[in-house]
């Protein structure tokens, strides 16, 4: 088991407003036939506006679970996810999806490949506002030289980049990160990060994002939410990450609570983890 | 097993009847309807080709469907013994073409020299069809039976004997470099990591090859005349118009080739169980 | 023939490339490693870690040097350098149990097979997969494959087991167990390893020493960090040990210099001169504490281009490696210094010696020593009561944090702690931790305490973690802190914008000696690009209320006054002393001359005298300290002999001169 202890959840700011997502005692089966598989019990978490909300845990502990009950693309078998109030019935580009394997069209360049989604999410821009919001967000992403490249001419971490600038010309209500970093080498990863926290400043953007690293959530995340192991997953504790933005790697590491909430989330992973 | 199982398929023998049947359904129907739709064209005699009955309605076909195993002698025997002919023909020359393949395969893929040596010669002569082969065999040999083989076997070995070699090269560096490291025996390099590895690939072309000399046989038979085999059965019937003959000979060419495939498929999954 | 066990001296590796030309992946490699080492080899990609790897278990050889195991030249592989790749390399044929069986059928031929199969057996059974032992490699995880290699690779009992970034393809938790777990199979083992990561938390934890490599073409060593946490290693109790976040920084922050080396040297900018000054765009260094002030105040309030340096933009490093990394390949002009660095430099405290000039002493005072709160329970209000409570527990370790050898906090730390007979290296350790990291050390209880200048004493004292026992007027009154140190071929290629600095830090330093001035100078500092702290860290004057600190006033800096801005050779000396005492540097034979050169009195003058500032006439002779003692610059190697406390102290004949070219 883990050594932390589970703090009473969820730990509702102080924020007056009604929260933009609220994850509501959700509980997730997978029927099988060994017996229903309850991968996530009673999960409650709320997400305001401008957020960026990190999940770590185990494999298999049902954080991408999670993540899809908020995107629509599972449904809760108890409990409701509510985005303004609203319950989530299935998938929509308000909230928008980007997964570790890139998910584009191999036939279509990278800027093809932003322009469709914006075209068929926002038919009745005008051309000319489109081609604007796409190089805009291309060259966000350092793109701006590889608009016309097709995805096989691209390096991973380049396709990604295609990836998030296509969520993010959406301007989705909150964006969905499913591990986007997981395959990508360090140092990619890392300007990566980067780029991300710029656009989120810049859209003053929601965010969820599910990772096993926890430096990205040190340099990310507002809040980094821990998840016990499965099956029947719960939220075990929620770090507050107070470093002022926008960040620096290593600017955050002069802050003393930055060795405190690192070990910290290294003792909620790695405590009383027995090895097989 | 939890009581909610019935409602999931009727179970008999172990086997998933519901299951079984929701497979086979769709190809019947589809099978159903292509004879149908043959008949029905034969019938208004839109094409002279009689359709799927005469096989039952036809005489002589009839007898030929009933009696697979008669031997009147010479070449008049039934359709088992025809088939059996061939068979014996491309089992005698697919294993040669087998066995030089693999050989011949796994000596080039592990010498560049001879690589480099003998590529271009077999890259032009794997293109050459097998029909092609059929005078210059008759030609080189003389006789009727030693031609045939040698045709089946020319056709045979290029696939075998390419893709060993492709196999035997593609060796991953990372299997190559645990032998060095701990300094493994050639003969057992041989048995444990290059064949074993190269394995997929020999098999993919020994699955070629038993089509492509399925195929070699019928072509090599229609030319020979005079000999028993389903090739020269299709031919004579072909020459004495006995079409419905034709078409009873090209279901068992059709099942039998069916069948060798098949069987190299259950073969290479019985040696490279678990891969 | 050398006794080490793996010796590889002046290696390289050249591949062909086609068209006659060649990539030279490695140059000039010397390591020697220890039977029963843990070594990882860390770099970027591209950096030649795996070829250097592979150099060692003969699979690629070394194109020029030499590389033995046991005074024995590598020509080839073999079992005796097992090696586990990334992809597992597992045959997928055989089961768990028949891949560990060829490899160890192969190698331990004098072995029975009964023998062979209990040993099989035993090494499948220490990385926990005897339950998985018929299994095809396709039936089971990647970590657990990685296993099964692992297995495999110590079944037959290698000299060194090689690793090339043994769980680069696993997923983050996965790693992170196998970490654990080949950790303990190695202490259990003993074996001796080497392992490619370019992971860095992998390479602490694991680690006896970390080889960093530079950038290719042409890698080479670029430095070697000994990893100090005690075995057996767990993780938890290894991020938690002192050296841990030091050791971490270190590697990270050697990986971004790599990595922004070549921006750097992109970024190479032309010369401008203007004003009558040589060069008036500087990029000047400071790492981010309250005695930086001057530095941050000439830039906000215009005195650099008051006196013409107008294209002056501020570097700010967390370190004092970046300091001395920025200095060393010219990236930056000048920075604010430890006052002992410029001879520490100079003397070849780094490695290599790198001639510094100082011609501003920018603070004085402002530090204190911090313990840990327990010892204030326990009644420790003296450093004789510290004693007491040292002598009481030999047995027990005690740990203190310093920032850097050449810093006053380290020399008067040991100075203090030597007046009253510990020996700072014996019966205590002195550590080198970032500030930010004692502050939580502290709290942890994993260091004692430490020395080290605000806003990190007051802080400690307002969050109740720490108390200060001493401050340095108490030691020496008026030590210097920091200082302004530049190259000397830099000063000697600029010296109108040498005296140009001097001057803009000297008026910038009585800006911040003024306590009118405070209040915005507190706000100032404490914005993100200075030190991006709670302003209330932030003290500068004595005056300013602390009510918190019950049991000292705080430490305060002196920014401006008489004779305190002025360079002082007799100081630079007591330093240099020290610094040789503690075995950091040696002591040089021309010491005379060393000082007169990095000591610049003549460029303090000017720059003073063109200011308008008359006090020339001070002159301090000696050095007054805690112990009662005085220190003049008379016979530094008779005093250095009489001292007690101290270790070997090696004599150097240091180069000083024109021999360099301004970079």
């Amino acid at each position: 088991m883990v050594a932390t202890q589970t703090k009473p959840l969820p730990t509702t700011s102080s924020r007056s407003t009604t929260p933009l997502i609220e994850i509501d005692n959700v509980t997730k089966i997978y029927p099988s036939t060994a017996g229903d598989n309850v991968v996530i019990k009673d999960i409650s978490l709320e997400i305001h506006a401008g957020e960026f909300v990190c999940v770590i845990g185990h494999s298999g502990c049902g954080k991408s679970t999670m993540l899809n009950t908020v995107s629509g693309f599972a449904v809760p078998d108890k409990g409701e996810v509510r985005k303004n109030g609203q319950k989530v019935t299935g998938p929509g580009p308000d909230r928008m999806t980007v997964f570790q394997s890139y998910s584009l069209m191999p036939w279509l360049s990278a800027y093809e490949n932003v322009y469709l989604a914006l075209d068929s999410v926002h038919p009745t821009k005008s051309k000319a506002d489109k081609d604007h919001i796409v190089r805009e967000h291309l060259t966000m992403v350092g793109l701006g030289e590889a608009m016309e490249k097709k995805p096989p001419q691209l390096s991973g971490g380049m396709r990604q980049r295609v990836a998030i600038a296509r969520a993010f010309c959406l301007y989705p209500e909150i964006l969905i990160l499913d591990e986007p970093f997981g395959a990508l080498d360090a140092i990619t990863k890392e300007e990566m990060q980067e780029e991300v926290a710029n656009i989120v400043a810049n859209h003053d953007a929601t965010v969820l994002m599910v990772t096993h690293d926890v430096d990205e959530c040190l340099f990310l995340a507002d809040r980094l939410v821990m998840m016990t192991n499965g099956p029947g997953a719960t939220i075990g504790e929620i770090l507050e990450i107070p470093f002022p933005r926008p960040r620096d790697r290593s600017q955050i590491m002069e802050d003393p609570r930055y060795y405190d909430l690192r070990n910290r989330a290294l003792d909620f992973l790695y405590g009383g983890l027995e090895i097989e | 097993m939890s009581a909610s199982l019935p409602s999931k398929g009727t179970m008999f023998a172990g086997v998933n009847i519901t299951k079984l049947w929701k497979d086979l359904l769709p190809p019947t129907i589809a099978i159903t309807l292509f004879l149908l739709i043959w008949e029905g064209l034969s019938q208004s005699k839109v094409t002279l080709l009689p359709g799927p009955s005469s096989l039952f309605t036809d005489e002589r076909t009839r007898t030929l469907l009933f009696f697979p195993f008669y031997d009147r002698g010479g070449i008049d025997k039934g359709m088992f013994w025809q088939t059996l002919a061939s068979l014996q023909r491309v089992a005698i020359s697919y294993t040669l073409a087998a066995i030089v393949g693999i050989g011949t395969g796994i000596a080039i893929g592990t010498t560049p020299l001879l690589s480099k040596a003998l590529d271009p010669l077999f890259l032009f002569l794997r293109t050459v069809p097998p029909l092609a082969w059929v005078p210059i065999s008759l030609a080189a040999l003389n006789k009727n039976e030693p031609a045939a083989l040698f045709v089946i076997f020319i056709t045979a070995v290029w696939p075998i004997l390419i893709n060993t070699a492709v196999g035997v090269r593609e060796i991953p560096d990372d299997y190559n470099n645990v032998a060095k490291v701990i300094q493994v025996s050639k003969q057992k390099y041989f048995f444990k990591i290059l064949l074993p590895s190269a394995l997929p690939y020999i098999f993919t072309g020994l699955r070629v090859a038993i089509s492509l000399s399925w195929l070699a046989i019928i072509a090599a038979e229609i030319v020979m005349s005079g000999i028993v085999g389903i090739g020269f059965f299709i031919w004579e019937a072909y020459q004495n118009n006995y079409i419905s003959e034709v078409v009873l000979a090209l279901v068992y060419i059709g099942m039998v080739g069916l069948l060798l495939d098949k069987f190299m498929e259950w073969l290479q999954a019985q040696i490279m169980k678990g891969q | 023939m050398s006794e080490q066990f793996i010796h590889i001296e002046n290696a390289e590796k050249t591949f062909p490339l086609g068209g006659g030309k060649e990539y030279n992946a490695l140059k000039g490699i010397n390591l020697s490693i220890k039977q029963g080492e843990f070594i990882s080899l860390i770099g970027h990609s591209g950096c030649g870690k795996s070829t250097l790897l592979n150099m060692i278990a003969g699979l690629s050889l070394a194109t020029g040097g030499l590389v033995q195991l046991e005074g024995m030249m590598v020509s080839g592989p073999g079992p005796d350098r097992m090696v586990v790749f990334q992809n597992y390399s597992l045959l997928p044929w055989l089961t768990v149990r028949d891949n560990v069986a060829l490899a160890v059928d192969e190698v331990l031929t004098e072995k029975s097979p009964e023998e062979r199969k209990e040993i099989v057996e035993r090494y499948i059974k220490m990385v926990g997969l005897i339950g998985s032992i018929d299994k095809l490699p396709t039936e089971i995880s990647g970590g657990m494959r990685q296993r099964v290699a692992i297995a495999r690779a110590l079944a037959i009992q290698p000299k060194v087991l090689l690793l090339d970034e043994p769980f680069g393809v696993l997923d983050a938790l996965t790693r992170g167990k196998l970490q654990e777990q080949l950790t303990r199979i190695c202490e259990e083992t003993g074996v001796s390893a080497i392992m490619v990561t370019h992971e860095v938390d992998e390479a602490v934890l694991m680690s006896d020493r970390i080889v960093m490599l530079t950038n290719g073409p042409g890698s080479k060593v670029g430095g070697i960090l000994e990893v100090d946490i005690p075995r057996p290693r767990k993780r938890l109790e290894a991020v938690r040990h002192p050296s841990y976040y030091q050791l971490r920084s270190e590697v990270i922050y050697f990986l971004n210099q790599q990595k922004q080396v070549k921006k750097m040297r992109a970024r190479k900018v032309p010369v401008v001169s203007r004003h009558g000054l040589e060069k008036v765009n500087l990029e000047i260094g400071f790492v981010p504490l309250t005695a930086c002030a001057p530095i941050a105040i000439a830039q906000e309030k215009g005195f650099f281009t008051k006196h013409g340096l107008d294209e002056v933009s501020l570097v700010r490093e967390s370190s004092w490696r970046g300091i001395v990394d920025g200095l060393r390949n010219g990236f930056i002009d000048g920075a604010q210094m430890p006052s002992g660095m410029p001879l520490w430099m100079t003397l070849g405290g780094p490695g290599e010696s790198t001639p510094i000039v100082s011609s501003l002493t920018m603070s004085r005072n402002g530090n204190a020593i911090t313990l840990d709160r327990r010892f204030l329970e326990q009644g420790v209000h003296t450093l004789a009561d510290f004693k007491k409570v040292l002598d009481a527990s030999p047995e027990k370790p005690h740990r203190m944090g310093v920032v850097h050898p050449s810093s006053m906090h380290n020399l008067l730390l040991r100075y203090w702690l030597a007046s009253a007979g510990i020996d700072p290296d014996k019966d205590l350790e002195l550590k080198q931790i970032p500030p930010a990291q004692m502050a939580v050390d502290l709290k942890a209880g994993t260091i004692d305490g430490f020395c080290v200048g605000d806003p990190w004493n007051l802080r400690a004292e307002m969050e109740h973690t720490g108390f200060t026992i001493a401050r340095d007027v108490d030691i020496w009154s008026g030590h210097p802190g920091k200082v302004l140190g530049c190259r000397a071929d830099w000063a000697a290629a600029y010296p109108n914008t040498h005296i140009a600095l001097t001057k803009a830090l000297l008026d910038a330093c009585q800006y911040c000696a003024d306590p009118a001035n405070a209040q915005e100078i507190r706000e100032i500092l404490a914005r993100r690009e200075y030190l991006g702290t709670p302003m209330e860290y932030i003290q500068l004057s004595p005056e300013a209320n602390i009510a918190e600190t019950e049991h000292q006033p705080i430490a305060h800096h002196v920014f401006a006054g008489e004779g305190v801005n002025r360079p002082s050779r007799t100081e630079h000396l007591w330093q240099m002393t020290q610094m040789a005492r503690w075995g950091d540097v040696p002591f040089p034979r021309n010491w005379v001359e060393v000082l007169e050169a990095t000591c610049q009195v003549g460029v303090f003058s000017t720059a003073s005298r063109e200011l308008g500032q008359t006090e020339i006439s001070y002159i301090r002779n000696s050095i007054e300290l805690v112990d009662g003692t005085k220190f003049s610059a008379e016979d530094p190697i008779a005093y250095l002999n009489s001292l007690e406390i101290k270790r070997d102290i090696t004599m150097a004949e240091i180069p000083i001169g024109p021999g360099r070219k301004a970079a």
